[in-house]
């Protein structure tokens, strides 16, 4: 079975709005993958003028939260660094247990990245605080130009996964073999290389 | 591959079945988010039945266990527990008759024009045929559901749902041919239907339209629009110009041995193309008939307080008082001569002594070399003045004003209207524009005045014009020195000339009632350099003439005569006691005076008025 790869498009985005785009993406990709029975859980974005959907699975939004503070965390103790965020599903396959181990094997059958770009505002020193407002001020209203652009591109990130999920389709595997409602997944933080 | 006949073929009943499914299932979804009615009880066991979802027993994934509700069945069928949509169903049996037929749901923005009657609203469902008795669509007749008159309709959104079956001879090439593998089984169909609708229903989210629908059901406003939908299976294209201002998103098909299910979507963009103008409440609308409003009461009109006509901007008052013109100048277009009934109510109040009380005398001497401000010039101030038993008081540290609790009744007399006085307080009335402590005499009458002016509009006109206050105060300024300077602000000319006569307005203080307060006070701009004494005292004289107002003032006519002995005698706490302000009752207006007192006191006032502004043209020649 072939591993699908989806590269969405790059978002910048600021710190505070790391969580709200991420939270979007990864509900919206689960929520295409989890065929078992569900209910569907209407988000609205609270920075954005985008409603997304999610599975309704209280564990999955805090599994998602988690890595959301992973990333958050991690992007703070590196700044200048290019971060991604990667969701990947997988079939658990050839379960052997051993004396010592317990192997388990995962073959990923889809993988997502998420690529931000976070962008780091310049601290100023206490002391040049007209420098400050030199750049606080210009930037109003490029922020509101920033933000509806930004709008634009997640949603343009939210068609992507819906294109992809039903573009490809045959590598899904088949329902008969999910297990609960949702297709076993990770989501690992990585440097972009 | 044989051509397909209506729903029942040979070798894929289970994958017709799954495509009649996603028929209804993508109805379901799109007019779950479209279509803003209210849901229908769960347990409507006539919807349920109504369904047409087949049996899921011969479906490969859908559960074995059949549910006796179809809507917990249709619920299994595609693993997606939404809420009921009593728009899907009640089209899903009307719409869609064969997987050949295109499904084509428009969604339309009506807007509606005309009264909007909440209170009798009862959704008007109704469903049309059309000729060829392919298309059902919920009806948009004349009025939607709200009883409203529609005034234009706009398809915003149409999703399309067609079934393209394979045609014979084809071998994959050309429409059908592509490099997806096709659904040969229809477990494989199953899930991608799962993941086609759920697809399907995050895109109904992300679309402008949502944002229509959402404001629609969660806003308690009242909208100018509304979102209705039509299920057809044949519809006129849109037009090259509406194309252009629309796009487009096509899922990728579903391919099965049959055939290929797609479904796409032509959206407008933008919100902002959907609803070109805000829904706005109901229309603000002008209330003419306020209470106190002249229209109400037009009686009342000739109480209410005149602006002063000191200012060009001042909005003329509609009436004013028959003291006022007789002994001011007043613009001719305001005068009104013909007294109301409300007038001897509203000077029932004021004493009977003050025709004749007035005081120039005093004045005269109390305030001497001051040009009065130019609020005071209206010529109504007088008739306001709410108690004439009160003194100037001799105090050089004017007291604020203090509140006085009779305001409303001056407002039940005198109208509480607010009609547009073109002077500000701060113009109309020293008092209120003053500081609190520069106000003059620590009498509570005098702040009682001053704060009756401040808050009230009816005083903004209480003040008289014209130069014969002037001439009449003018003249007492010497004799005035007694009483405290009132100091004023140099914003205006008005208060300017208010400085200048300090006991003038502690006076007019003392007298504690508004009406007293415009007569006291000249007009600034009006004062002749130089006025004469003889002609204030014919005016006294013949305020000495003039029958009382009120019989309980107990000012008397010593006051004119020779007004500064008897006012400094007169103690603030005298006349408060005796005029307790506003404490007049409505009955002793009624017996003090009567219409045709007044009228007669008008005509007096006026030929007064005429002989002042003579000798005051021929002082200035």
């Amino acid at each position: 079975m072939n591993c699908e790869v989806c590269q969405l498009n790059e978002l910048e985005v600021e710190h505070f709005e790391i969580r709200e785009v991420l939270r979007c993406i990864l509900h919206t990709i689960l929520f295409h993958r989890a065929l078992g029975l569900v209910r569907p859980k209407d988000v609205d974005l609270e920075l954005f003028e985008i409603t997304y959907v999610q599975c309704g699975d209280v564990e999955v939004e805090r599994k998602i939260d988690e890595k959301i503070d992973q990333f958050i965390d991690r992007v703070e103790k590196h700044p200048k660094k290019k971060n991604q965020i990667c969701l990947s599903f997988y079939e658990v396959k050839n379960k052997q247990a051993t004396w010592f181990t317990n192997k388990v094997e995962h073959l990923y059958w889809e993988q997502w990245y998420i690529n931000l770009n976070v962008m780091q505002h310049p601290k100023t020193p206490s002391g040049k605080s007209h420098h400050s407002k030199l750049v606080v001020d210009p930037g109003v209203e490029a922020g509101g130009a920033r933000r509806v652009a930004l709008e634009a591109s997640l949603r343009d990130v939210l068609f992507q996964i819906i294109k992809f999920v039903n573009e490809k389709k045959d590598h899904v595997p088949s329902i008969p073999n999910l297990e609960g409602f949702l297709f076993p997944y990770e989501i690992t933080i990585s440097r972009c290389t | 591959m044989a051509s397909y006949h209506g729903n029942t073929r040979s070798g894929a009943p289970e994958i017709e079945q799954i495509i009649t499914v996603i028929f209804a299932g993508c109805l379901h979804i799109i007019l779950e988010s479209r279509c803003p009615y209210v849901s229908f009880p769960k347990h409507s066991s006539e919807q349920i039945l109504s369904f047409p979802f087949p049996s899921p027993s011969s479906s490969p994934s859908p559960p074995s266990s059949c549910s006796s509700s179809s809507i917990g069945l249709r619920d299994k069928w595609f693993k997606l527990a939404h809420r009921d949509c009593p728009a899907a169903l009640e089209n899903i049996g009307f719409s869609h008759q064969s997987n050949l037929e295109p499904m084509i749901v428009d969604v339309i923005l009506v807007k509606r024009s005309g009264n909007w009657d909440l209170v009798n609203y009862s959704p008007k469902r109704g469903y049309a045929r059309n000729l060829s008795g392919k298309e059902w669509y919920r009806c948009s007749s004349e009025n939607d559901e709200f009883g409203c008159e529609i005034e234009s309709e706009k398809i915003i959104e149409r999703w399309v749902v067609q079934y393209e079956s394979k045609q014979s001879g084809d071998n994959g090439g050309g429409v059908m041919g592509s490099n997806r593998a096709t659904c040969k089984s229809s477990h494989e169909l199953y899930k991608k239907s799962i993941l086609l609708l759920r697809s399907l229903y995050a895109t109904v989210r992300l679309l402008p339209a949502y944002k229509v629908f959402r404001d629609l059901i969660s806003s308690a406003q009242i909208r100018a629009y509304n979102l209705g939908h039509r299920v057809s299976s044949f519809v006129e294209p849109f037009t090259s110009r509406e194309e252009a201002d629309m796009q487009s998103f096509v899922f990728p098909p579903l391919d099965t041995s049959c055939g290929r299910l797609c479904l796409s979507v032509v959206y407008f963009s933008s919100e902002l193309d959907i609803i070109s103008e805000p829904s706005t409440p109901i229309s603000p609308q002008v209330i003419h008939e306020y209470v106190g409003s002249p229209m109400v009461e037009p009686l009342k009109r000739f109480t209410a307080v005149p602006v002063s006509q000191c200012s060009p901007s001042s909005s003329p008052f509609g009436r004013r008082h028959s003291w006022s013109y007789d002994l001011y100048r007043v613009s001719p277009s305001s005068v009104n001569p013909s007294p109301s009934p409300t007038y001897s109510e509203s000077c029932a109040s004021m004493p009977k002594q003050l025709s004749h009380r007035f005081p120039p005398a005093s004045l005269r001497h109390h305030i001497p070399n001051e040009t009065p401000p130019a609020h005071m010039k209206d010529p109504n101030f007088h008739e306001y003045w709410p108690s004439p038993t009160f003194s100037p008081s001799s105090s050089p540290s004017p007291s604020p004003p203090a509140y006085n609790p009779d305001s409303h009744i001056l407002k039940a007399l005198f109208g509480s209207e607010s009609a547009p006085f073109g002077l500000s307080v701060s113009r109309l009335s020293p008092l209120a524009s003053m500081p609190k402590n520069q106000l003059l005499p620590p009498s509570p009458s005098m702040g009682t005045c001053g704060h009756r002016v401040a808050k009230t509009d009816g005083y903004a006109g209480l003040y008289p014009t014209g130069s014969m206050v002037d001439k009449l105060f003018a003249s007492a300024k010497e004799e005035a020195g007694k009483l405290s300077g009132v100091k004023q602000s140099s914003n205006s000319s008005s208060m300017k000339s208010f400085s200048r006569s300090p006991s003038r307005f502690s006076f007019q203080d003392n007298f504690d009632d508004s009406e007293f307060s415009g007569l006291l006070i000249p007009d600034d701009d009006d004062l002749p350099e130089s006025s004469t004494r003889p002609d204030a005292a014919a005016l006294f004289h013949l305020l000495e003439k003039a029958p009382p107002l009120r019989p309980d003032i107990s000012i008397t006519t010593n006051l004119v005569q020779d007004s500064k002995p008897v006012i400094e005698e007169i103690s603030p706490e005298s006349l408060l006691g005796e005029s307790a302000s506003l404490n007049f009752s409505s009955s002793e207006i009624e017996s003090s005076k009567t219409t045709a007192d007044a009228f007669t006191e008008l005509v007096e006032y006026k030929k007064m008025k005429e002989l002042l502004l003579k000798q005051c043209k021929g002082t200035q020649a």
